[in-house]
């Protein structure tokens, strides 16, 4: 089962992502903030996917990715959320080392075949 | 060599950091010293002095080291008088998403300061100030909390901003909170997210 | 009982997911029947009649007093010997391993201990040190230890033991560490000079600047108990009294990932513990 790990602060936002990705199979790890989540890489098997909020507290999602990206673990796709979209946003996003942007707010059929995408998973029938 | 009874600060070290003086106009001066770590100290002993919150705020405006960032943000916290609130409020703005959302974090524990500011805020022109205005509430502890959160999925026009408070109201919302989240999902019908949150948040509440 | 008394499903998770964000303690589904009674029981002492009315004063007391007593009622507080050992495994076997890399060889490593509590936390580390640290042959080390109590760290300083606090002392060094003086135990006279006991509040910033040059700090279950500015001031003022390249390390619940954001994670084989970068000035 390819695990991801949802990075957001707002519980309800943690919660929405859980139940849209179990049940399309997927197993899913939360973090709080980047801090966390930089834990959460430390204790557990890798992760295959990211998903990545920007505004959170103690270490924002630009700073996890960045810092993600140092690390000699294997590599997995991110998808960075924002809730804005100017363009230097998402030049940022990109920079800082997440594969793509979106914005909130995010709907099921818009995230499933992205993630799928990312993991190179052929949608299910 | 061996276990040895020691100093809670060896003397040996760094000669003369603890006799420098820890007055008001020594610390100011030392705010701007080079070193960061004399600076992180400078703002912390600052943390007692009122009169420093002015220099504190402006020296925000220029620090480029993170860690005294952090330091300075939480003496305004310790300050929290009002130029001090305004300094951190001010950090909404900022480009710089560090110190916008460490002012953000302490902005949170202190809700009779922040309070008068909160109406304002909340009606900001910037959707985004207006989601960092509903990030304070968090964890504010002030009787408040609810109506403003119910005044803003019932009035706030754009969706992020609604979508950050309905997840808050899933904690906070007593039955008075009900109608407003009825109404928002009315608002947003299409909008998967809201109908979760709001569908939790009601559940949370309960009938009562 | 009435059936406000119940907590239902919905509270649970509500209440989870607030102390989750609080204390950075997260209860699974297999604790529920612990958590429900802790939280019927603080419900009876406060007399709120119902769920929500307790949460709401959860939430919003200005003081946050019935947070903190929350607290200590779903963490198991208690002092003894060797608590949570890990931790001091990973002291010897990896970080004072790393420090002594870095380390001037003229000057004593030094370890800072707060809350010292009775003691057991500094005498355990001076024990371990003795016992399972070869180099100690060729570093000098230093303990300091802290409390905000006088009255507990005259007990500390004098290191007299109940047989509970002793129980996980393997016999060897009970022997070897220990005497017996009545119902009793006394750590020995070695120890009791090896430790420094010294007062400090953490949250008084000339306390906090008088205990510097630290390699090691252990602070173990006392920031969560703390608001969150408190708890971030404090990791502050840890980083400052910490050598770059020092180590905090923090309670087996607490993480300081919630706290500030100034530390480095580090993972080592036993423990994650938390660096002031080397570079760090």
């Amino acid at each position: 089962m390819k695990r991801i790990l949802v990075i957001d602060d707002a519980a309800t936002v943690r919660l929405y992502h859980r139940e849209i990705l179990e049940q399309a199979g997927f197993a899913v790890t939360e973090a709080v903030n980047g801090l966390e989540a930089l834990e959460k890489l430390e204790t557990g098997p890798p992760f295959d996917l990211y998903l990545v909020d920007i505004n959170m507290p103690k270490l924002d999602g630009y700073g996890f990715l960045r810092a993600l990206r140092k690390k000699d673990i294997p590599q997995a796709p991110a998808i960075m959320i924002s809730t804005e979209s100017s363009p230097s946003d998402r030049a940022d996003a990109l920079m800082a080392g997440a594969n793509l942007y979106i914005i909130k707010p995010i709907k099921p059929d818009q995230l499933l075949p992205l993630v799928r995408g990312l993991l190179g998973e052929e949608r299910q029938p | 060599m061996a276990l040895k009874k020691g100093q809670p600060t060896p003397p040996s070290h760094s000669p003369g950091e603890r006799q420098d003086a820890r007055n008001l106009e020594t610390l100011l001066q030392t705010l701007l010293d080079e070193d960061p770590s004399k600076r992180r100290w400078a703002a912390r002993d600052l943390a007692e002095h009122p009169a420093a919150t002015g220099a504190l705020v402006s020296r925000l405006r220029r620090e480029t080291d993170a860690t005294v960032l952090q330091v300075i943000v939480t003496a305004l916290g310790c300050l929290a008088n009002d130029e001090a609130i305004r300094g951190l409020i001010d950090c909404l703005y900022s480009e710089n998403a560090m110190l916008r959302n460490t002012a953000i974090e302490v902005l949170k524990e202190l809700p009779d300061p922040v309070a008068p500011h909160m109406g304002e805020l909340l009606h900001d022109a910037d959707p985004d100030v207006r989601i960092f205005a509903v990030n304070v509430l968090e964890s504010l502890r002030h009787p408040q909390v609810e109506a403003w959160l119910v005044e803003v999925i019932l009035k706030d026009e754009h969706i992020n901003v609604c979508a950050t408070a309905v997840d808050l109201l899933g904690e906070v919302g007593g039955p008075q909170s009900r109608d407003a989240l009825a109404a928002l999902k009315q608002r947003f019908p299409e909008e998967p997210y809201i109908q979760f949150a709001a569908d939790l948040a009601l559940k949370r509440i309960g009938v009562e | 009982m009435p059936k406000s008394t119940i907590i239902s499903d919905e509270d649970f998770q509500k209440f989870r997911e607030f102390f989750y964000r609080k204390t950075g303690m997260l209860f699974e589904d297999s604790k529920r029947y612990f958590v429900d009674k802790r939280l019927l029981e603080r419900m009876t002492a406060t007399g709120c009649e119902s769920f929500r009315t307790y949460f709401t004063m959860l939430r919003f007391q200005a003081s946050g007093a019935e947070l903190q007593t929350l607290i200590n009622a779903m963490t198991v507080n208690e002092t003894y010997f060797f608590r949570e050992e890990y931790q001091f495994r990973c002291l010897v076997d990896s970080i004072l391993k790393e420090i002594i890399t870095h380390h001037p060889a003229s000057r004593p490593i030094r370890i800072w201990s707060v809350p010292s509590s009775s003691g057991e936390e500094p005498y355990g580390i001076a024990m371990y040190l003795l016992e399972h640290w070869p180099q100690l042959e060729h570093w000098d080390v230093e303990i300091i230890s802290s409390d905000i109590d006088t009255r507990i760290l005259e007990q500390a300083r004098a290191g007299l033991y109940a047989s509970r606090a002793i129980q996980h002392v393997p016999a060897p060094l009970l022997k070897k560490y220990f005497r017996r003086m009545g119902a009793q135990y006394q750590i020995s006279q070695t120890l009791r000079e090896a430790v420094e006991f010294t007062r400090v509040n953490v949250h008084d910033t000339a306390d906090m600047r008088s205990h510097r040059h630290f390699d090691v700090i252990f602070c173990r279950n006392l920031l969560i108990y703390f608001d969150d500015l408190s708890r971030k001031k404090t990791a502050e003022s840890f980083f400052d009294a910490l050598n770059p390249g020092g180590f905090i390390c923090l309670g087996h619940s607490e993480s300081m990932s919630r706290i500030s954001p100034l530390f480095q994670i580090r993972r080592f084989p036993e423990a994650i513990v938390y660096q002031k970068p080397l570079e760090a000035r």
